[in-house]
């Protein structure tokens, strides 16, 4: 008995609650993506990048001596800014033409290729690492957590619970699904659809950006940071249904569990693949993922 | 007969003058070095620290008036850390800027890739920053000089300093699983176990593995003495890192390999890189009257300290000089017959390069990272650390 | 009887465009080859290695190119991870020069058997996605073998394979060595434009018309009764042909393979070729070729940051120019030869 219970205290518990520190973070970028193809039905392949900017503009607040609290807040705005203006600019351009899926695709793919060699170019190749706001650990039923990772799971299920709330119990929330559901019929019911649009994406890649500010003291930022979550975002993405805000949080969590289990039994170079695995698994068995698309279930 | 005796004379006048104005005309333009480096890319901070010790070493030895009489040129091409484009890049460099040698390469995959080309060039080109033994051992190569110190030579200073501290220790090791994570820890484990140290556990994580937090437990259930890790770059930073935040490392001597913590990633591990002790050839610190002039021209020409890889690419534009002063020309044949078992000074002090594997000999270092600078703290002598030579290609 | 009529007049219409189509096509891959060969010349005047090397490596990546466009252009499928087979057919050619027996025939025909099963295996798995799904599969699977073969000691990890040979391409009544830079370019011209002529003509035929109806309007295929998950297995597995032949004389030309091959940089690569020259043309992916590798090593030499420019330059041509350049010049030279001549 004791058996069991030391092996839950020292070997499962810790991974279950690293899991759940890197689950949640992973879950507010899958958030932003599935936001994004769910209402404009594009898939963000710079969605990583947008993920690498919030962490470098949080690189460069700190280093003017913002507090860290301060960038926490002042970088999804400034995200969301950016990404307006991305949308209006670029995303519009493509986006009614019949070959939509694919042009976005490609253009987002474009954006991904600029963006990484613009960080470079900016900040150098060198990796840099703001100090954690909080530091030391606590005990939780005998489980060693550093706080930073406590504070991780706690700020990211309100951010999750906060989106869940202004999608589907605000009024906002209900014009974005609407202009989901069906675009000409919100547009006529009075909804600023190309705005609506706009708003969306700004949302999204706010999100990515938070995620990449609460990730940068553990994870640490470089160029090519962008490309580190990028897979596992849209395995989330696809696995959960694209466009399901609730599905992104169930596929979120469940697989980076799956992750930081699977590191126990078997060598953690295959964890990559198993993912993978189990997104192309979804691809051909259940497609639509685990839940519907947002407008749709 | 006076009259053929004329002719043949003027022959020969005329042969012995042609000959001599061709030599001339070979040594009126500059003697071109080629540098295919990665000046993009994850390693581009190395790139740059070879560039900086290049540039350096040539306008110093331009200054001095050059290699017989006739300037340097350095020619650089980014390589972007991938032997694809390496290849491509020195043949152009070879074929198009028609250098006379070649150097820059930064990983292993390149440099092995770039012999090759220089073999098809038939033209010699040195390596001041990969340490993969096979460079100077199973894949020697006959046009392939290394000047800084191998891995194997790196585990010999690092084996010798942990001994002395501890003897018999327990050691855990935790590498990235690829080729050169992988053997750095598998010589590094072996020269350890024939010192008397134990081995109580080993783990590979994938290459850019974000979250080291899902072997702590392991590590800590094997409570070691000594931890011995290979990562690099960014891996490193959020492998110290996350151990600091997760208090893994208490009580524990953190060891590795020399590109573990660079003056790259050593800003962003910051305090959690304190105690970390490594194998190397250099640490800017070197108390040594050649080093401190280095270490002093390097910060007023570029203002930056010098690392490992800055001082090895400095020191190879003068091994390349002794060299062609030895030979007193640039033609390949000589030059290599010259530098093999060539012995020249470097800020680090006389380094001499090993006729059978082109491996240069040198003293290292046990190096210790205290407040963001490498302490010396212990000292292996060149032969003891080099190995047997095992290139059995010439 | 005037139905019958109306019939014959609609497909004489159709046949008649499909000839202008054609004419234009070739009329294109013509001056393809034509400006190779004024290249050919100069470079062997001016005793030339290293740009017929470069334009080498260029006419192989254009033959990847090419792949990519019959899934994307004709097929509607834009494959994300087409590094996989060019890669593959490297590293299978590569061993089989290094370990086998130096010989072009047998590399190349080892890749072809061993990248059809390749290509049907990672077909059987791709197939069953569909549009930007298909994309992320093909992404996912050349990030998983790329791990595989940087982690496999045997493949020679991530140092790659050294030594590979240089060989002699025997053709019979003459042969070409490998290491003479405008003897292999010339080869490979022939290789790549081999293939294209093998790839315009396929097009051509009831085959290729059924890759365009898939891509048009999949559900109504089955009522003409073809089944369009083998339409599009068959073509899947010809694009992984058509890459990996082209991998396949990448070590005849440089010596080495390494995992690189198999980043995402060269599928990318590939797909930016294939936007800039013109999707659905075949042609265009060759001059996309040529005009990505001839930015990169311009604008390289002046500056490191140059994929900043040619993200930019990719973004502007998918928003201004999406047809790329074949694609635009395409519809002219089909309304010049369309214009009957009376």
């Amino acid at each position: 008995m004791t058996e069991i219970l030391e092996s839950l205290q020292f070997v499962y518990g810790p991974q279950v609650a690293n899991g759940l520190a890197i689950g949640v973070a992973v879950v507010l970028m899958a958030l932003g993506l599935t936001i994004i193809f769910g209402l404009l039905d594009v898939i963000n392949m710079s969605h990583g990048e947008f993920y690498a900017l919030g962490a470098y503009l949080a690189i460069t607040l700190v280093g003017k001596g913002l507090n860290f609290w301060i960038c926490l807040a002042l970088v999804p705005v400034l995200m969301a800014a950016i990404g307006y203006a991305a949308e209006r600019t670029l995303i519009q351009r493509v986006f009614h033409h019949k070959d939509r899926h694919v042009l976005t695709l490609l253009l987002t793919f474009g954006l991904a290729i600029i963006a990484e060699d613009a960080f470079k170019l900016a900040y150098g190749p060198n990796p840099f690492k703001p100090e954690a706001p909080i530091t030391g650990a606590s005990e939780i039923l005998g489980i060693m957590l550093p706080n930073y990772r406590l504070f991780l799971i706690v700020a990211g299920a309100a951010i999750i619970a906060t989106v869940w709330v202004v999608v589907y119990r605000t009024s906002l929330g209900a014009m974005v699904r609407a202009a989901a559901w069906d675009k000409h019929m919100a547009a006529s019911l009075g909804v600023p659809v190309n705005r609506v649009y706009a708003g969306t994406f700004a949302f999204g890649v706010a999100l990515a950006g938070l995620s990449g500010v609460l990730l940068a003291p553990i994870y640490s930022v470089f160029p090519t940071m962008g490309k580190d979550f990028i897979l596992l975002a849209f395995t989330v993405v696809i696995v959960g249904g694209m466009g399901s805000i609730k599905g992104a949080v169930i596929a979120g969590l469940v697989l980076t569990q799956i992750q930081s289990l699977s590191s126990l039994w078997i060598s953690p170079v295959w964890s990559d693949p198993l993912v993978f695995g189990i997104m192309v698994i979804f691809l051909m068995v259940r497609p639509q993922g685990l839940a519907g698309r947002l407008g749709h279930g | 007969m006076k009259q053929l005796k004329l002719v043949a004379a003027l022959a020969v006048a005329f042969a012995a003058a042609s000959t001599t104005t061709a030599a001339l005309a070979q040594g009126a333009g500059p003697i071109k070095i080629g540098v295919v480096t990665p000046l993009t890319g994850t390693y581009a901070g190395i790139g740059q620290q070879v560039k900086w010790g290049i540039d350096l070493a040539i306008k110093e030895i331009n200054d001095k008036g050059g290699i017989l009489g006739r300037k340097l040129e350095a020619v650089y091409e980014d390589e972007e850390a991938n032997p694809n484009v390496a290849v491509q890049k020195a043949e152009k460099l070879f074929q198009v800027a028609k250098v006379d040698f070649l150097t820059g390469t930064v990983n292993s995959g390149s440099t092995l890739a770039v012999g090759q080309v220089a073999e098809r060039n038939q033209r010699l080109a040195a390596t001041t920053v990969s340490f993969s033994d096979a460079i100077t051992g199973d894949k020697c190569s006959p046009n392939m000089f290394r000047v800084n110190a191998k891995a194997g030579m790196q585990s010999a200073a690092l084996v010798e300093w942990m001994v002395k501290e501890k003897p018999s220790p327990s050691v855990f090791y935790l590498g990235p699983d690829y080729e050169m994570g992988r053997s750095t820890v598998a010589a590094f484990k072996s020269a350890a176990e024939k010192r008397g140290a134990k081995s109580v556990g080993e783990v590979f994580a994938p290459l850019d593995n974000k979250d080291y937090s899902p072997f702590f437990g392991q590590i800590r259930a094997a409570k070691p003495q000594v931890l011995y890790t290979s990562v690099a770059g960014n891996d490193t930073v959020r492998f110290m890192s996350q151990m600091a935040e997760f208090g893994v490392s208490k009580g524990i001597q953190v060891v590795g390999a020399a590109g573990t913590v660079t003056a790259q990633n050593m800003g962003a591990i910051g305090k959690a890189a304190d105690g970390y002790v490594t194998g190397a050839a250099y640490s800017p610190e070197l108390d040594s009257p050649a080093n401190k002039k280095f270490v002093a021209d390097f910060k007023a020409a570029w203002k930056a300290e010098p690392d490992l890889y800055g001082v090895d690419s400095y020191g190879v534009m003068y091994f390349y000089k002794a060299a062609v002063e030895k030979a007193g020309t640039v033609d390949t044949d000589k030059l290599r017959a010259a530098m093999r078992g060539l012995a020249w000074d470097t800020p680090q002090g006389r380094k001499t390069m090993r006729a059978g594997d082109h491996q240069a000999i040198q003293d290292m270092y046990a190096v210790k990272v205290t407040g963001g600078k490498f302490q010396i703290i212990a000292k292996v002598p060149g032969d003891a650390a080099v190995g047997p030579d095992t290139c059995t290609k010439f | 009887m005037a139905e019958a009529a109306g019939r014959d007049a609609v497909r004489a219409a159709v046949a008649a465009g499909d000839r202008a189509d054609a004419r234009g096509q070739g009329v294109l891959a013509g001056a393809f080859v034509g400006l190779s060969l004024v290249f050919a010349a100069i470079a062997a005047a001016l005793g030339d290695t290293f740009f017929f090397r470069l334009a080498t490596e260029a006419l192989i990546l254009g033959g990847v190119a090419m792949a990519v466009d019959l899934l994307l252009g004709y097929t509607g499928l834009l494959s994300l991870g087409h590094a996989l087979f060019f890669g593959f057919g490297a590293y299978v050619s590569g061993l089989v020069l290094k370990h086998w027996s130096p010989s072009f025939w047998l590399a190349v025909g080892t890749t072809l058997g061993a990248s059809a099963l390749v290509g049907l295996l990672a077909g059987v798995i791709a197939i069953r996605a569909r549009g930007v799904y298909f994309a992320l599969i093909t992404f996912g699977l050349a990030q998983v073998v790329f791990k595989a073969v940087f982690n496999t000691r045997e493949l020679g990890g991530s140092d790659g394979i050294i030594g590979i040979p240089q060989i002699v391409v025997n053709f019979g009544v003459f042969s070409v060595p490998a290491n003479s830079a405008g003897g292999f370019f010339l080869v490979t011209l022939a290789f790549v434009m081999a293939l294209y002529a093998v790839l315009a003509w396929l097009m051509r035929t009831p085959f290729g018309r059924l890759l365009v109806a898939v891509r048009a309007n999949e559900p109504r295929v089955p009522f003409l009764g073809f089944s369009p998950w083998i339409v599009k297995l068959a073509a899947f597995v010809l694009a992984a042909i058509v890459a990996a032949l082209c991998g396949s004389l990448y070590p005849m030309l440089r010596g080495v393979v390494s995992p690189e091959l198999l980043m995402f940089q060269t599928s990318g690569n590939a797909v930016i070729m294939v936007i800039l020259g013109g999707v659905g043309t075949l042609v265009g992916p060759l001059y996309g070729a040529l005009i990505l590798t001839s930015l990169k090593s311009v604008i390289g030499t002046w500056t490191e940051h140059h994929l900043i420019l040619i993200g930019a330059l990719f973004m502007l041509s998918v928003i201004f120019l999406p047809k790329g350049l074949a694609g635009y010049a395409l519809p002219r030279l089909r309304a010049r030869f369309s214009r009957a001549p009376r």
